[in-house]
């Protein structure tokens, strides 16, 4: 268990600048989200916590120790990979051992750590199988044990859940919350997945074009985003942002409300739009509507009210959740 | 099934029936010719022998000259199979792993060699053999064999281990696996295809190989089996039936050891490694 504190880090790739100028602590014993859409530079950043690259500049810090120059095996670190990187010609139990080998420890004292982190994992009797006579979701998880038995200081995961189908990766998500709280390590978790990044992180870190958007817990990120990119890319279904004239305020650039926080009425309201598409989830309604000279808005209601596409309806964004963003994309002060 | 089809089968079945032939014909003509005599090779040289006469064969084996040069081309074979996978799989990891100053270059340059013909080469490389003070040893053979398998075999190579998927290494590097030991424990335990295919070709080209050996092998003691042959040739006559007797024992080594790695060619090792 250790923080990981991110130095005026940045990286280029020949011209190309990945990640500019960046600092980042991960406090001991969190877990920790990097999110964002592809290209980001999020895997970029966890490749050079985990000493696979090289920063252009700037310093890792691991524990308060530097490790900028250092191997990866020296960090304290341990990697899972989105395409699990099993070694194929091993059996679970070669797998998960064979860092602990590398690393010259006792043969009485590897067998009992490999049974641990294969009792926590459920694998005790997957361990003289091949990887590929696993399943998916095995084969995750022996990914994840050949990163437990070494225990790092923190864990690093590379979009671990990618590759697994959507029932496998709740399961898997859950799983991974309890090991979190059982081991007790640092954490740092790379996702594109904004409900992976709500339901795992206790601090989440927003990325955006390699420079950080907003670090913060799920509902601060929820509740206060502070740039309209971190309000876009936070919550599911998305945030309308309209153009601040849809309110009537020509000071706001970009303004924006949450589909679950705009009232609906059937006689009056703000905005008189039409429903276009109506998405019934069961627990609740997803109405994706048109507001004739603002835009389309996504409204969330309650799954017992129904709706057919075509039907005018009245709109009305709750005032206390409005969210304000300047020309540059800023957080302007609360409305309320 | 329909008519057309049937008479397209058929005709696929000859033709195929024909390129067999083609190289069938001359293996069972070689079979068959150990059992004849030479008269009877001269009128009768592909059929069946009248007389099934197996003491062409039995003198051939009984002869410890034979088995002495089925041993040197087997140590030969084996010495320039070995030495090939070995500097030929290193290098191509290298290129394939290590982004370096010069790697293109370096890597074009020797794929060069598969444009050089082995004979045009036989004169300097006898004289450098020479020079050295490698002639009549097993040597002298094993490492220009190797060197000009090196091209092929560092082209196919390279291919395969580019295909190994690049988070098996990361993976490996952070468990504390530095390139080396990668290199012996994952690369080549995962490239036995390749490795097969490579080991197979490098061994049948060496074992029929005739001319290198003619050149810088001059005693009896080290002859391959492609010289050996040469002793049934006299100035006046040759015994035929000797030496398809002795053509047919030595041709049997070639297709054990390709059937032993016809499996792991067509093996893929791979699964299981990423994603499912």
């Amino acid at each position: 268990m250790a923080e990981v504190r991110l130095e005026s880090i940045s990286k280029s790739f020949g011209g190309l600048t990945v990640l500019p100028d960046l600092d980042l602590t991960v406090p001991e014993g969190s877990f920790t989200v990097l999110v964002g859409p592809s290209g980001c530079g999020k895997s970029t950043l966890l490749r050079i916590i985990s000493g696979l690259e090289m920063p252009t500049a700037g310093t890792v810090r691991i524990g308060g120790q530097d490790v900028t120059f250092d191997e990866p095996s020296k960090r304290g670190i341990s990697m899972v990979f989105q395409s699990y990187a099993l070694y194929p010609h091993m059996t679970v139990a070669q797998n998960i051992d064979f860092g602990l080998r590398l690393a010259k420890v006792p043969a009485a004292e590897r067998q009992t750590r490999v049974a641990e982190a294969a009792r926590i994992l459920a694998l005790t009797d997957y361990l003289d199988r091949k990887p590929s006579q696993l399943s998916g979701g095995q084969r995750q998880r022996v990914a994840i044990g050949r990163s437990i038995v070494r225990q790092p200081k923190v864990f690093l995961f590379d979009e671990p859940l990618s590759n697994l189908d959507a029932a496998l990766r709740t399961q898997m998500r859950v799983e991974l919350a309890q090991l979190h709280q059982s081991l007790d390590a640092t954490m740092i978790y790379v996702t594109h997945d904004q409900v992976e990044a709500m339901t795992l992180a206790d601090q989440i870190v927003v990325m955006n074009a390699g420079r950080i958007e907003q670090v913060g817990a799920p509902m601060d990120l929820y509740d206060r985003p502070q740039t309209a990119f971190v309000a876009g890319f936070i919550g599911s279904p998305k945030m309308n942002l309209l153009p601040g004239t849809a309110i009537g305020r020509d000071d706001v650039a970009t303004m924006g409300i949450r589909p679950e926080h705009i009232a609906v009425s059937d006689d009056t309201g703000y905005w008189p739009a039409t429903a276009q598409v109506v998405e019934t989830l069961g627990a609740d309604t997803v109405v994706h509507a048109h507001v004739a000279g603002t835009g389309d808005v996504t409204v969330r209601l309650p799954g017992d009210r129904r709706l057919r596409a075509g039907e005018t309806l009245f709109l009305t964004p709750e005032r206390r959740h409005l969210h304000l963003f300047d020309a540059d994309g800023h957080r302007m002060q609360d409305p309320a | 099934m329909t008519r057309g089809h049937l008479t397209r089968n058929l005709m696929r079945l000859a033709f195929l029936c024909i390129v067999a032939s083609f190289v069938l014909a001359p293996m069972l003509a070689t079979v068959l010719g150990g059992f004849k005599t030479n008269a009877e090779i001269r009128t009768n040289a592909l059929g069946l022998p009248a007389l099934w006469d197996t003491q062409f064969y039995g003198a051939i084996m009984s002869d410890p000259a034979f088995w002495r040069y089925l041993g040197n081309s087997l140590v030969i074979s084996i010495g320039s199979v070995v030495l090939t996978l070995i500097v030929g799989a290193a290098a191509a990891y290298v290129f394939a792993q290590i982004t370096f100053f010069g790697s293109r270059m370096l890597f074009s340059y020797v794929l060069l060699g598969l444009m050089f013909p082995f004979a045009t080469a036989i004169l300097p490389l006898f004289i450098k053999v020479r020079d050295i003070g490698l002639l009549d040893t097993y040597w002298a053979v094993i490492l220009p064999q190797t060197a000009f398998s090196l091209s092929l075999a560092i082209l196919l190579f390279r291919t395969f281990f580019a295909q190994l998927p690049k988070e098996l290494f990361e993976a490996a590097y952070i468990d504390g696996c530095g390139y080396v030991r990668f290199f012996w424990r994952f690369t080549l335990p995962l490239s036995a295809p390749i490795l097969a295919t490579v080991g197979t070709f490098v061994f049948v080209q060496s074992w029929n190989n005739f001319l290198l050996p003619l050149v810088v092998l001059n005693s009896r003691d080290v002859f391959t089996w492609p010289l050996g042959m040469m002793q049934f040739r006299g100035e006046y006559v040759t015994q035929w039936n000797l030496t398809l007797a002795f053509v047919t024992l030595t041709i049997l080594p070639a297709i054990v050891f390709f059937l032993a790695a016809q499996k792991y060619i067509v093996a893929g090792l791979t699964g299981g490694a990423v994603k499912g």
